[in-house]
């Protein structure tokens, strides 16, 4: 008995040992590569600006169209509960106005708020962790400068254990370590400034690397797609076939700065997010030093690859204006894109009116799942882009499930020469969200 | 500034790049026959022909026409295919309210002059984006066949002949 109570303090006492060590902060401030758009030199607030769209922290502390900026409750639709996002603007009694640096250095690094209590995941502490101090407190400064807003941050809604805070301490332990930038010597100052664009301010990987069964990033498999919120993050990989890695430079940079590359993809969901509220406002430098970072990201297959035809049977067979090649089965997904969508993206997919609804070679419409197609359908496309509107209607109010999957099915089979595997209980899913 | 070609004129418009060409040419142009319907290409009410292809002008930006020759409403009429479209939907009394017809008759030009003679499957798709809320479908489909063939597809209209006649 007595040695089976000393076996149970050592396991005890291990497991305490191992929490903590794996629970150490970086006591490092951290230094930041040169950063174009954000140069030492600049002012605090211009630097404390670009930094925090570079880090794209509005897309997730602001509602849509109706929201307060920074004022958050922002919806995090997870499999465990929905998150809310929190005010971060200065107002001192429902914002972040009473905390000192050294809390909002801490919660951005370490994912622990003013109060001690561990924040989840969902804010991508797991990235930001990189940052610089110099950096994270020019983002306070410049967040602190804003109108205040006076908005309480709503609760949670999640089941136990999920709810139980605390317990973050032990998937930090597992999945979460505090670091630092560290630059790499061997590499170029632009491949350095562009590793901590995409790692420490864009998190990039919070979306596009695989997530293990924990929800820890599998970082062996960084950036090869992951599928979050019912729209997959594509493979971002230097691979060819799968990645990005047959893309052109220009062709990088041009979807970085407009969401759009021409017979590659054009944005929508939460990438077009993305571009809207962070990635357009780059200097070209930073956007080339992010292209010139993703070049190098090792190639990777990655879960569910989309292989492409950039050359589909039925698409080469229309005119712009008239279809041709289709398989007969599909009547209702043709008499649909007839009505709602050739008139734009025409038959041969080369997109009429504006480049940005051209189909063929997207990943989108050569997934046989049809995660993105459905999703676009449903949702349409709506953002702002270099002072113009990017817009596609919603269609999830006008069709019913079984017609939205038939035009998934038949635009993967006309522009991606596959069969699509969309069901009506996969849209019922994605409308759920 | 954009020098555009409008059924055959040069027009030079000092607008900006991003402005809807449905806008330039109602309220810069002048030309009022197109029509604002849904103002996201869902509807066809707004269609024009850039090199004699149907496009919806409310969501296509103007800086990106170039030098594509733009026709409208007012001209089609001198296009053969034009003139035999208009022929045939005055014959069969085609209009009821008419807001849409100016896009229907312009997406009807564009198919008889790739497809002279057209199926009911090729009427489908090219005239399934142009909505008609009065719901002249029918007579729609019978205009482009007539206009086609040049023989009565269904009841003939008295109103037919040159403007101005009696009927």
């Amino acid at each position: 008995m007595k040695r089976f109570l000393g076996f149970i303090v050592i396991v005890v006492v291990l497991g305490a040992v191992a929490y903590f060590l794996l629970n150490r902060t970086d006591k490092n401030d951290g230094a930041a590569p040169a950063i174009a758009g954000a140069p030492a030199t600049a002012d605090v607030l211009a630097r404390g600006e670009y930094l925090t769209r570079a880090a794209d922290c509005i897309a997730c502390h602001t509602v849509p169209e109706t929201g307060k900026p920074f004022a958050g409750g922002v919806a995090f639709k997870l499999p465990f509960g929905t998150i809310y996002s929190s005010n971060i603007t200065a107002d001192a009694e429902t914002g972040i106005g009473g905390w000192s640096d050294d809390d909002f250095v801490r919660a951005v690094r370490e994912g622990v708020r003013n109060d001690g209590k561990h924040l989840y995941p969902a804010f991508p502490y797991t990235s930001y962790t990189q940052l610089s101090r110099a950096d994270v407190l020019a983002i306070k400064a410049y967040l602190f400068s804003l109108p205040k807003v006076k908005q309480a941050d709503r609760d949670n809604d999640l089941s136990f254990p999920f709810n139980q805070r605390w317990a973050m301490g032990f998937w930090n332990a597992a999945f979460f370590r505090s670091q630092r930038f560290v630059a790499d010597a061997s590499k170029s100052p632009e491949w350095n400034s562009g590793a901590y664009l995409a790692g420490a301010l864009g998190h990039c990987a919070e979306c596009h690397t695989p997530r293990n069964i924990g929800f820890g990033l599998e970082n062996s498999n960084a950036l090869a797609g992951e599928e979050l919120q019912g729209w997959r993050a594509y493979n971002i990989t230097s691979d060819p076939k799968y990645g990005i890695g047959g893309w052109s430079d220009d062709q990088v940079a041009q979807y970085l700065r407009t969401g759009h590359a021409d017979g590659h993809a054009s944005a929508s969901g939460p990438m077009g997010e993305a571009i809207a509220h962070s990635l357009q406002f780059l200097t070209p430098e930073d956007t080339a030093a992010l292209v010139a970072y993703l070049r190098t990201v090792p190639a990777r297959e990655g879960k569910h690859p989309v292989d492409i035809d950039a050359r589909p049977v039925a698409a080469l067979a229309s005119t712009n204006a008239a279809p041709g090649g289709d398989d007969a089965a599909n009547a209702m997904g043709l008499r649909l894109f007839e009505g709602a969508c050739a008139s734009c993206h025409q038959w041969n997919g080369a997109g009429q009116q504006v480049s940005r609804a051209s189909l063929i070679g997207t990943r989108g419409v050569n997934d046989p799942k049809g995660a993105n197609v459905t999703q676009a359908i449903l949702q349409g496309v709506k953002m702002r882009v270099n002072d113009t509107d990017v817009y596609m209607p919603a269609f999830g109010h006008a069709y019913t499930d079984t017609e939205v999957a038939a035009l998934a099915n038949y635009v993967i089979a006309h522009f991606g020469n596959k069969q699509g595997t969309v069901t009506p209980d996969d849209v019922a899913k994605k409308r759920a969200l | 500034m954009f020098v555009l070609r409008v059924n055959g004129e040069d027009r030079t418009v000092d607008v900006p790049a991003d402005m809807p060409l449905l806008w330039v040419l109602r309220d810069v142009v002048g030309l009022t026959g197109t029509k604002f319907g849904c103002g996201i290409a869902q509807c066809g009410a707004c269609t024009v022909h850039l090199d004699g292809q149907p496009i919806r002008s409310c969501v296509m930006p103007v800086g990106s026409i170039g030098q594509k020759a733009i026709t409208t409403i007012e001209a089609i009429g001198e296009t053969p295919e034009g003139q035999k479209v208009q022929k045939a939907w005055l014959d069969v009394d085609v209009v009821q309210c008419g807001y849409c017809q100016s896009g229907q008759i312009m997406s009807a030009t564009a198919l008889l002059t790739r497809t002279p003679n057209p199926s009911d499957a090729d009427i489908d798709a090219a005239m399934s984006g142009n909505i008609c809320r009065c719901g002249t479908y029918v007579r729609i489909r019978a205009a482009i066949k007539q206009a086609a063939t040049g023989k009565p597809e269904v009841m003939q209209t008295i109103v037919s002949g040159p403007a101005g006649g009696a009927p």
